[in-house]
């Protein structure tokens, strides 16, 4: 009866639903592909890590996926390689870093945003500009320079390497930290005869935490996945990070190459990255956009 | 750090790019002296003068003589630069880089375009799938090519293993020892690798655009297609010109992916900028040389990064 009429009037939600579902399955052709893509490669290389050496440097068939083992982990850090010791280094310097440069960003991003002081935009000029220098354009003149005054072959001397060139971000990210926080209730801290340190360490510091967090995740990360740094400020075996540990034992410096202790190396190294980057992404992706969203 | 780095820059730019979400100056206070201002900045500036305006100084110096790592060094004026042009390596290497950053910039801006598109709705999954696209990028290339080092062997490794099944090779490609297998296949690695950053700053910039630019836009009957390329591409405009001068600088600083894959080799034939500033510095000792070429480096990244300042800020709107 109302045949003629009904089609015309439902012809729009009809397309728009059959378009709908039609982009659903789209989408999950795509997800699963895009999971397939990108994270198969990094469970895969989980998965070798496990495998025996033997196996890695065999051609791969299905029969052989159930032989698991310990042994390259064991390899790695039992017997002549130690890679504890590397560990323990890149989580000394990355450590190091992300507190250094969470505690002095913290402090100029506090002064840059609240005092006044002939200069101040200089020196916040001075450190932004710092962003356009590439580190790896220095490294000759820094080589020199730290190796005057004794601090190459120095895991203090890579923490202030890798802090300088962290900060103009740490320094912006606190100074817009601090920009979106009321002043009322310093003053009135001030007033009551607190000082600076102390208003920052007991007024502020719970609301400028998530910009410190920033800033620390960032430099830990960088300094953690650094490699040509470590690469050129470091030398003596015993200080090596585990990026330079690895192309050691890449180049054949500990005896013939085992890929089955590169892999398991390699796993141990992206690990860290893997669960900072999972537990704190909010402040991760924070810190990318923060700049576009004020604070 | 090269890819951290990026992020950084990304950041940096981002804030440039809207001053006005910014308050311009500090708030004034009398109860903040300019004194403690002073104290408070100066860690950090010290850091800066000293190791980053201080080595780009005696950069300048040291570029300007025949500097040996150990033993005596001399004048030699402005040899270093005139004599750019017979260092065939060098050469060789500024063009290589360039070739490398002409094929990967693009595929990087694409995928992670896809993959911003992907992740964009709020479909059940999008959070997941936003991670692990990001993952490859938090890793880093240093930890990737160590994988891609092992599963790349000839007969063993799990590359040629999944191209011989698919029945593309015959599954014996030694793919480190020439040139353009080498090349690319480091290229598809940073392009799996790196595109995630674009993903993430092309979906900051994509979540900024209010829906109901799209919702008349349905209503009018424009297609999916032709709602992205009419309406998000030209909203992103900035966004796109951001990613692709970040991933432009990352891809001239290239370094990590090539050290750890084929040194530089065969020979030099892969060697990037950054690779062979290394080797001339660390390896040959020579550092006059090889600052030059740093110079010339930072030169030109200063250039981009200052006509990335001012396309952005004459785009104001």
């Amino acid at each position: 009866m109302s045949v003629s009429v009904a089609p015309a009037r439902a012809a729009r939600p009809t397309e728009r639903r059959r378009r709908r579902s039609r982009e659903t399955i789209l989408y999950l052709t795509a997800a699963v592909l895009g999971v397939i893509v990108f994270a198969v490669p990094l469970l895969w290389a989980v998965f070798r890590s496990f495998q025996p050496e033997s196996l890695v440097t065999a051609y791969p068939t299905w029969k052989d996926f159930h032989q698991l083992t310990f042994a390259n982990y064991s390899g790695i850090f039992g017997g002549s390689i130690d890679l504890w010791r590397y560990v323990a280094n890149s989580l000394i310097v990355a450590l190091g870093t992300a507190l250094l440069v969470t505690a002095i960003s913290t402090l100029a991003g506090y002064g840059l945003a609240r005092f006044r002081f002939r200069g101040s935009n200089v020196v916040f000029a001075v450190i932004l500009v710092t962003f356009m220098v590439p580190f790896q354009a220095v490294l000759t003149p820094l080589f020199l320079e730290l190796g005057t005054v004794g601090l190459t072959d120095s895991r203090f001397g890579l923490i202030l390497f890798y802090t300088t060139f962290n900060l103009p971000f740490g320094v912006f990210v606190m100074r817009n930290t601090f920009m979106s926080l009321p002043v009322e209730l310093e003053d009135s801290a001030r007033m009551d005869g607190a000082g600076t340190l102390r208003i920052l360490a007991l007024v502020l510091r719970p609301m400028f935490l998530p910009g410190a967090a920033t800033t620390m995740l960032y430099a830990f990360l960088a300094s953690w996945t650094d490699f040509l740094g470590a690469l050129t400020f470091l030398t003596r075996t015993n200080l090596l990070t585990l990026p330079v540990g690895l192309y050691n034992l890449e180049a054949g410096n500990f005896g013939q190459l085992n890929y089955g202790y590169l892999m398991a190396g390699a796993v141990v190294s992206m690990i860290p990255c893997v669960v900072l980057f999972v537990a704190l992404q909010r402040y991760y992706v924070r810190g990318l956009t923060s700049g576009a969203l004020k604070g | 750090m090269t890819s951290h780095a990026d992020t950084r820059r990304a950041f940096r730019s981002h804030a440039q790019a809207t001053p006005g979400g910014i308050p311009e100056r500090p708030r004034r206070s009398l109860t903040h002296p300019a004194r403690t201002g002073v104290l408070l900045v100066s860690p950090a500036l010290v850091l800066v003068v000293l190791l980053v305006v201080v080595p780009l100084g005696f950069a300048v110096y040291i570029s300007l003589t025949d500097w040996p790592l150990i033993g005596a060094y001399h004048f030699i004026g402005l040899r270093n630069y005139t004599h750019l042009g017979q260092d065939t390596v060098f050469t060789h290497s500024i063009i290589y880089t360039l070739v490398y950053t002409g094929i990967v910039t693009g595929p990087i801006l694409v995928v992670g375009y896809l993959m911003a598109l992907l992740v964009r709705s709020n479909r059940r999954g999008a959070g997941l799938l936003r991670t692990v696209f990001f993952l490859p990028y938090v890793i880093g290339l240093t930890t990737l090519s160590f994988f891609a080092l092992v599963e790349l062997q000839p007969g063993t490794g799990a590359v040629n293993w999944m191209l011989q099944t698919l029945g593309i090779t015959n599954g014996q490609t030694a793919w480190l020892i020439s040139v353009v297998p080498a090349t690319g296949f480091i290229c598809v690695l940073v392009v799996w690798g790196v595109s995630g950053l674009t993903m993430l700053l092309l979906l900051a910039g994509m979540q900024a655009i209010p829906a109901d630019v799209y919702e008349s836009a349905e209503l009018d009957g424009a297609s999916r297609v032709k709602q992205e390329l009419l309406i998000t591409v030209p909203l992103l405009r900035r966004t796109i010109a951001l990613s692709l001068i970040i991933s432009v600088i990352g891809s001239l600083l290239a370094f990590n992916q090539f050290f750890i894959l084929t040194q530089g080799g065969p020979g030099t034939s892969t060697a990037t900028v950054v690779l062979w500033i290394y080797e001339q510095a660390f390896t040959n000792l020579h550092l006059g040389e090889a600052t030059t070429l740093s110079i010339v480096l930072v030169v030109v990244i200063g250039i981009i990064s200052a006509v990335q300042f001012l396309a952005l800020r004459r785009d104001e709107p």
